[in-house]
């Protein structure tokens, strides 16, 4: 898969809240480890219910943890 | 390794067995003429031994709270079935314009060699669809903990 343009900051925000797992951030949110490695790779591009699910387990907003690159600006 | 990952090895490693099993049935029966009639038995044995273990590698979790599948591997799923389904057209082609230059336009085929054919584009298919999951996920996932 290619590199998304969307980049992100959940592995600073794992490590921000008491150093937690990507196994348990993929149990929090419903998904497998698998994709969360690839969130935070920039190899897969979550949906907004995930991204939603995300920020919420941060208690941030999406936009805080995402954000879109464009390669124009 | 999930669950979508670890089905994919699982399909890809039993249809290349079957494929090998398959080409060494043939030989026997065909081409030699039974002359190693209890080899495929066991051959055969041994596919149904590693079921037990397979089976516990398939069930066995990454967490207690681990999902089955999720949208990531749903897409990966439909991009392989899509792979898959082209591969089973393209060969399905060849298997109408390849004949035609081995027997001729007028020559015959046996009707066990079209089953057999049959046999053979569904176990590629089903290589080609393992082999485009674990492509997706990448051979060399570390898949670490970072």
């Amino acid at each position: 898969m290619a590199k998304s343009e969307v980049k992100n900051k959940i592995r600073r925000l794992r490590f921000e809240n008491g150093e937690m797992t990507q196994q348990q951030l993929a149990d929090k949110v419903g998904v497998t480890r698998q994709t969360i490695i690839a969130i935070e790779a920039g190899k897969y591009s979550p949906s907004l219910t995930l991204a939603f699910k995300v920020a919420r387990t941060f208690g941030v907003k999406v936009e805080d943890i995402f954000q879109y690159e464009d390669e124009s600006s | 390794m999930n669950r979508t990952q670890k089905g994919a090895w699982c399909i890809l490693i039993a249809s290349l067995f079957l494929i090998l099993f398959g080409i060494l049935l043939f030989t026997e029966i065909v081409i030699l003429k039974n002359l190693f009639t209890s080899l495929h038995r066991f051959v055969a044995l041994l596919l149904f031994s590693f079921m037990v273990p397979l089976f516990i590698f398939l069930r066995k979790k990454q967490s207690t709270a681990e999902v089955e599948s999720d949208e990531r591997d749903r897409l990966i799923i439909k991009r392989a079935i899509l792979v898959s389904f082209v591969c089973v057209w393209i060969m399905l082609a060849a298997v109408c314009i390849i004949p035609r230059f081995i027997v001729g336009y007028t020559g015959s085929i046996a009707v066990w060699a079209l089953s057999l054919i049959n046999f053979v584009i569904f176990l590629v298919a089903m290589f080609i669809y393992s082999a485009a999951i674990l492509v997706q996920y990448g051979w060399r996932d570390k898949d670490g903990e970072k």
